[in-house]
């Protein structure tokens, strides 16, 4: 089965300055896929040029093997998009527009209303079917984006943001929403600004810094591989041994603060704390407290952009 | 072809104005109204009839058109700003339509509203002052046919514009000016020998002319002349404002 999105050596600038710098990705089908980057990095370019509202310099673009400048009806109309910045209208009711923008994808008036109606009711909108957008709230507008991507049911959800600005209540809402929607088979491609977000809905993620992708995986196994962590141990009969060394570890340690602290500087906390143990033991020492420290996703953001998300 | 995508985009164009009537609808007919009861009624004592025909009865056909540019022109330029400046031209975009759908679904909705107010205003000197139709079929093809050029051309500077103050400069600088002195109010006979030439090279002037001589059966320029200004205006302004379009000019980054 070929790809749900691959890209493929990606360039774009705006007037002399390049926004994407060959970028290749490969989401499969029925992926829940995190494209993280500060701001300016590519994302939204990315997106941009997958659904049309930006135009392709150089490199490719194919939606389930698909072009999407010589099939852009059959990759648009695979396609549901929710953009980071809110849409308005100052003529219609919000059922109005969803019911129009089914009909642009080609689904007729008849078979739009249930489906509206469905994805009204999901994220909490029926009640304001007869509001006009300017009238709801920030959390109210970001839903109807959502609903909005979800009308003419896509096979890829594309979200741009999706909880940007949204509630604590509303931000979980969202997260089980989308798990269930992936549960049932979607692909979704996610930018967030929350990398809790993406460490806890995403199965890879791609950090994207001035136009490249920095690095790709899942987010347990980028934390494993890029992230750092240490074991703080309390010790009894370490004072009687100062000045010396443990001997027989493989890692670094120094002092921590207090008597008989010590901090070991380890790749993967949980794997080497039983070497730790031992090996302390085996030194004449007895451990009294354990504190553990594991790098987030967060941190190998930071240390592989040098910019924190937010930034 | 999306040819449901299509008609959705029209209705919603078609809708959008009829939603506003009061703004896009209404005022026409009042001014127009207006203008019949005093330029018409009270100057009418006191200006000849011209070609034979009184002089209210000579200057409605003028009076449709002012509607007809105004209306088409507008509806599209405004359309396509607001979905610009309201980020609503994104949700567009990314739809399975192509741009030559999209766009010919702005110029239809314009295109209507023209035809609709031209209609009106056309009924309203019917119904106030008898208004005579000499050649029904010709009056509503070529109100059809110049909303479509004026919509088209509000295509192009709704593209154009990046703000509201673009398409005011472009409606008080260029285009009102212009229906002015395209012989709304006037026949270009009876103007002197110089500001008459000026006045041919007027694009305004055929169209005016051109439903002039469909309603009333009196010109100043043969008819085929005033349809082929009209006509030819009609395709240049399509062919400008969808290639803009589909080019992403101003709406694709």
């Amino acid at each position: 089965m070929p790809a749900a999105i691959e890209i493929r050596n990606l360039h774009k600038s705006y007037d002399d300055t390049a926004a994407l710098c060959g970028i290749d990705l490969t989401i499969k089908p029925g992926e829940f896929y995190g494209l993280l980057g500060p701001n300016g990095a590519g994302k939204t370019t990315t997106i941009g040029i997958i659904t049309g509202l930006v135009k392709l310099e150089s490199g490719s673009v194919s939606v389930f093997g698909k072009d999407i400048i010589t099939d852009y009806r059959f990759t648009r109309s695979r396609i549901g998009v929710s953009p980071q910045e809110f849409t308005s209208d100052w003529f219609f009711s919000i059922e109005k527009l969803l019911i129009f923008q089914a009909g642009y994808y080609g689904i007729p008036k008849k078979d739009a209303l249930p489906r509206v109606e469905e994805v009204m009711k999901k994220l909490g909108l029926y009640e304001k079917r007869e509001e006009k957008i300017r009238f709801l709230s920030g959390g109210m507008k970001r839903r109807f984006m959502i609903a909005k991507s979800l009308v003419n049911d896509p096979d890829i959800l594309i979200l741009d943001e999706p909880t940007a600005g949204v509630d604590v209540e509303l931000r979980r809402m969202l997260w089980e929403y989308l798990n269930e929607l992936h549960g049932k088979g979607k692909t979704i491609l996610l930018t967030t600004h929350y990398i809790e977000e993406a460490e806890k809905l995403c199965e890879r993620v791609s950090i994207i810094n001035d136009g490249r992708i920095v690095t790709e995986g899942g987010p347990d196994e980028l934390i494993r591989s890029l992230g750092k962590g240490s074991i703080e141990v309390r010790l009894t009969g370490w004072q009687e041994r100062d000045g010396r060394r443990l001997d027989g570890l493989s890692f670094a340690y120094e002092p921590g603060e207090g008597d008989g602290k010590l901090i070991f500087s380890v790749d993967d906390p949980e794997k080497e704390l039983p070497h730790v143990v031992e090996l302390v033991s085996r030194n004449g020492c007895h451990i009294h407290e354990v504190k553990i420290t594991k790098s987030s996703l967060e941190d190998v953001f930071v240390s592989l952009t040098g910019r924190a998300i937010n930034e | 072809m999306n040819w449901i995508g299509f008609k959705t985009l029209t209705m919603r164009e078609i809708t959008r104005f009829f939603a506003v009537y009061r703004q896009t609808v209404i005022p026409g007919l009042i001014t127009s109204g207006l203008y019949i009861i005093i330029f018409g009624l009270t100057l009418q004592r006191r200006i000849t009839a011209i070609d034979g025909v009184s002089y209210t009865v000579y200057i409605l056909p003028g009076l449709i058109m002012m509607n007809v540019i105004t209306n088409a022109y507008n509806n599209t330029a405004s359309s396509i700003l607001q979905m610009k400046l309201l980020q609503q031209m994104q949700d567009m975009l990314i739809t399975p339509m192509s741009n030559v759908e999209l766009s010919l679904s702005f110029i239809i909705g314009g295109a209507v509203r023209g035809f609709i107010n031209g209609l009106l205003v056309l009924l309203l000197g019917i119904a106030i002052v008898g208004m005579p139709v000499e050649h029904p079929l010709t009056v509503l093809l070529f109100l059809l046919i110049v909303s479509w050029a004026f919509s088209s051309a509000g295509l192009i500077l709704g593209i154009l514009a990046e703000s509201w103050d673009n398409i005011a400069t472009m409606v008080n600088f260029f285009i009102t000016p212009l229906i002015f002195l395209g012989g709304v109010f006037y026949s270009i006979n009876m103007l002197p020998g110089f500001w008459r030439t000026v006045s041919l090279a007027n694009p305004i002037y055929y169209v005016i002319n051109g439903l002039r001589y469909a309603v009333l059966n009196v010109g100043d320029t043969p008819f085929f002349i005033s349809f082929s200004v009209a006509f030819i205006m009609t395709i240049v302004f399509t062919a400008i404002g969808v290639g803009l379009f589909h080019k992403g000019y101003r709406i694709k980054s």
